[in-house]
């Protein structure tokens, strides 16, 4: 069974959370294996199945965006680029900017805002 | 509730057309906010955009660039009005094609630079520049914030405010931070939330444009324009997930010009039955067509698509073609991904699955050359404004049509404010406030996501590149039902107030019902196959009408759709 871990983080209260991914993806309208999906459909799932009040962001689907920005395993990447691996840790890319479980202020017009 | 500020002009989405909007309203005077669902500047389709902008010859000549000078405007529009089937807003594409070269000029002068494009598909002339998706999104957010436009993120708008006598005065939606339901007043709305094409299953498109401006626009009682008329990219890739709706075989493929065949399962170039000429190469409509109907007739691949097939080339070719082709790197990189195990499995003589994937809303709200509605104070543009494509888009003109119509409904909302003096009070804020609410509030009920995955399956039935009127009366039944047994129940699962995703997708959903069912409407109203409406059911070609407008309004609680003549200012069939 493909697992995966995240460290969520809800009115500051943090843990890391693991999740077990079903055995058959198609069930859940996913193409092939788990491996052959990113990260970003993995937390798509997990949102609409699992667990509802996971917060991830998404938009472009194709690394232009930089939205959906995570640390894996260590490393910052773009989840929506980056396939799926057995047991790796999610976590946001940085604690000081984190809002709620993997989303982060990543605003470019932070200055320019009302609210 | 919300700020007690009233701002001159408000605009909702911050792609390449709300953020133009936002700049001219803003430069001519007008204090103006913008409200975007995501983070500003990493949201939309333009960030996604191959950075096609079709301008004349002549112009771009003008404008100090080296191009084919005997390119003009009428041109332009001949060949724009010709790709659509003769059923463009012609008063829409003359102003396209006459403004362009002035707001590229704009971004030049605010230091973007653009590259000539050699190869224009669809166009009499290599007519056109290409500025890359995310610097074309950094122009026009850099462009907006130096102006002096602000900004509220990550705010979902559902609703526009009306005072008495139905004029716009302002914007509820959901800040999706926070959960607050937040009330924006305005002497004048642009509307910019770019296309619906997250409705569909198999996209190229971003997530977050399931059509909320439209609904909301008629709602407040503008009409929605050839909603049927949706745009698929063809021999985009169905497997693996991860590179689901990428375009990537059909850049290296037909749109490089590269002779890649399209088998069915049987092994047959299907194409040579739709355009014997141009076979792959035809137009990106007829390909979409092509492709949908042989799934449609069980002739498809296991993942519901056809093969696209390099292997009766010489390897030869095969190798070079990082050399000839822009979209293909040498280290097999394209966006954010690395093809090489694609590009390998073609080397190796595989074929690709790839499938017709939903691209670019044809359709969407009915405009004049201003942005105009028709509704006081409420102005409309880029894909989110339907008619200057007709049933079939070029490449390049959405990008040219974002630029021109952003600019035109940002000056006509910053003129009418001037005119709107202090609005009216609106009288629909608390049915709106509540309306917003009610999928957090309710108890229990049906979860949001149940039915986007409905949607999803109705798109697929009835609106994929081909259709027949049994499928779509279905729908229209089935929309009908969804409407009225399942809206109303609509509810999250979880009442955590910020971020909370049921409930951007409960308010995505409502939106999309509206959308939808105008898209059937329109689609039941044509019994021809036209561009990028393609009926197998096709009825008698002698029986053909003349070309018309399909128009849908909210009319005594019912989207009712109706024809309209097509006006010929500029060429007549
Ligand atoms: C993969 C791809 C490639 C393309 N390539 C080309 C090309 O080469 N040439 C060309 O001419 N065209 C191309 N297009 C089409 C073109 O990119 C778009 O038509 C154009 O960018 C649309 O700009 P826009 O500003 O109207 O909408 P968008 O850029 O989509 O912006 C809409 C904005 O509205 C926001 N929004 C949506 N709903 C709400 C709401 N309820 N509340 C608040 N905000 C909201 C969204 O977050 C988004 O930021 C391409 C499209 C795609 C998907
Ligand atoms: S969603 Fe845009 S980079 Fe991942």
């Amino acid at each position: 069974m493909t697992h995966i871990r995240l460290r969520l983080n809800r009115d500051g209260s943090e843990e890391i959370a693991r999740f077990d991914l079903p055995d058959d993806p198609a069930e859940s309208g996913i193409s092939g294996t788990w491996e052959g999906a990113s990260v970003s459909t993995a937390l798509q799932y997990l949102q609409r199945k699992v667990d509802p009040s996971l917060a991830y962001v998404l938009s472009c689907r194709r690394g232009l965006c930089d939205l959906c920005a995570v640390r894996i395993d260590g490393k910052v990447e773009t989840a929506c680029t980056t396939p799926l691996r057995d047991g790796m840790l999610i976590e946001p890319t940085r604690a000081s900017l984190q809002l709620r479980d993997t989303v982060v202020e990543l605003s470019l017009v932070r200055r320019h805002r009302v609210a | 509730m919300g700020s007690s500020r009233i701002w001159d002009v408000v605009v909702v989405g911050a792609g390449g057309a709300g953020l133009t909007a936002a700049r001219r309203a803003r430069e001519s005077g007008a204090d103006v906010l913008v409200l975007n669902k995501g983070l500003v500047g990493r949201t939309g389709a333009t960030i996604t955009s191959g950075g096609g902008i079709s301008v004349s010859g002549n112009v771009l000549a003008g404008l100090g660039l080296d191009v084919d000078p005997t390119d003009t405007e009428q041109d332009f529009a001949e060949d724009t009005i010709r790709s659509g089937r003769f059923i463009s807003d012609q008063s829409l594409v003359q102003s396209m094609v006459e403004d362009v070269g002035a707001e590229l000029g704009a971004l030049m002068a605010m230091g973007v630079k653009p590259r000539v494009s050699k190869r224009a598909p669809g166009h009499s002339s290599g007519r056109g520049v290409h500025v890359t998706g995310p610097d074309m999104q950094k122009a026009v957010t850099t462009g907006a914030t130096r102006a002096g436009v602000l900004f509220r993120e990550d705010f979902l708008s559902a609703g526009l405010l009306r005072d008495a006598e139905g004029a716009v005065v302002g914007v509820t939606g959901l800040d999706r931070r926070t959960g607050e339901v937040a009330e924006i007043d305005a002497r004048a709305v642009v509307i910019a939330t770019g296309g619906t094409t997250s409705n569909w299953r198999l996209r190229t498109a971003p997530e977050e444009l399931a059509g909320e401006g439209h609904a909301m626009a008629l709602e407040a009682g503008a009409a929605l324009i050839e909603s049927e008329m949706l745009q698929f990219l063809p021999c985009c890739v169905i497997a693996p997930e991860i590179w689901k709706g990428i375009q990537f075989p059909w850049t290296i493929g037909p749109q490089a010009g590269v002779r890649a065949w399209l088998l069915n399962r049987y092994g047959e170039r299907f194409l040579q039955r739709w355009d014997p000429v141009n076979i792959e190469l035809a137009t990106r409509d007829v390909v979409a067509a092509g492709s949908a109907a042989e799934v449609a007739a069980g002739r498809g691949s296991p993942n519901g698509g056809v093969y696209l097939s390099w292997a009766h080339l010489p390897r030869d070719i095969i190798d070079n073609m990082p050399l000839w082709s822009k979209s293909l790197s040498r280290d097999g990189r394209y966006q954010g991904f690395d093809f090489t195990p694609l590009i390998e499995r073609i080397k190796a003589g595989y074929a690709i699955e790839v499938a017709p994937a939903a691209h670019f809303s044809l359709g969407g709200i009915h405009i004049d050359v201003d942005g105009d509605t028709g509704v006081p104070g409420l102005y409309a543009c880029g894909e989110a404004a339907g008619g200057v494509h007709g049933s079939n888009r070029l490449s390049g003109n959405a990008g040219a049509q974002m630029l021109v119509q952003g600019a035109r409904a940002g000056l006509a909302a910053a003129r009418a404010s001037r005119r709107n003096g202090l609005p009216a009070p609106a009288v629909n804020r608390a049915e709106l406030q509540e309306r917003v609410r009610a999928p957090m509030e309710r108890e229990a009920g049906i979860a949001p996501l149940e039915v986007a995955e409905r949607l999803g399956a109705l798109t697929d039935s009835a609106l994929s590149p081909v259709r027949d009127g049994t499928r779509i009366d279905a729908a229209i039944v089935e929309i009908g039902d969804i409407r009225r047994s399942v809206l109303p129940q609509l509810a999250v699962r979880q009442r955590d107030p910020g971020y909370n995703r049921d409930w951007s997708t409960a308010i995505e959903c409502r939106a999309a019902v509206d959308v939808l069912e105008a898209a059937l409407l329109g689609a039941r109203a044509r019994g021809h196959s036209l561009g990028a409406h393609q009926r197998t059911d096709s009825l008698d070609e002698a029986a053909r009408p003349a070309p018309f407008h399909g128009l849908v309004r909210a009319t005594g609680g019912a989207l009712v759709h109706e024809t309209r003549a097509v006006a010929f200012p500029v060429l007549a069939p």
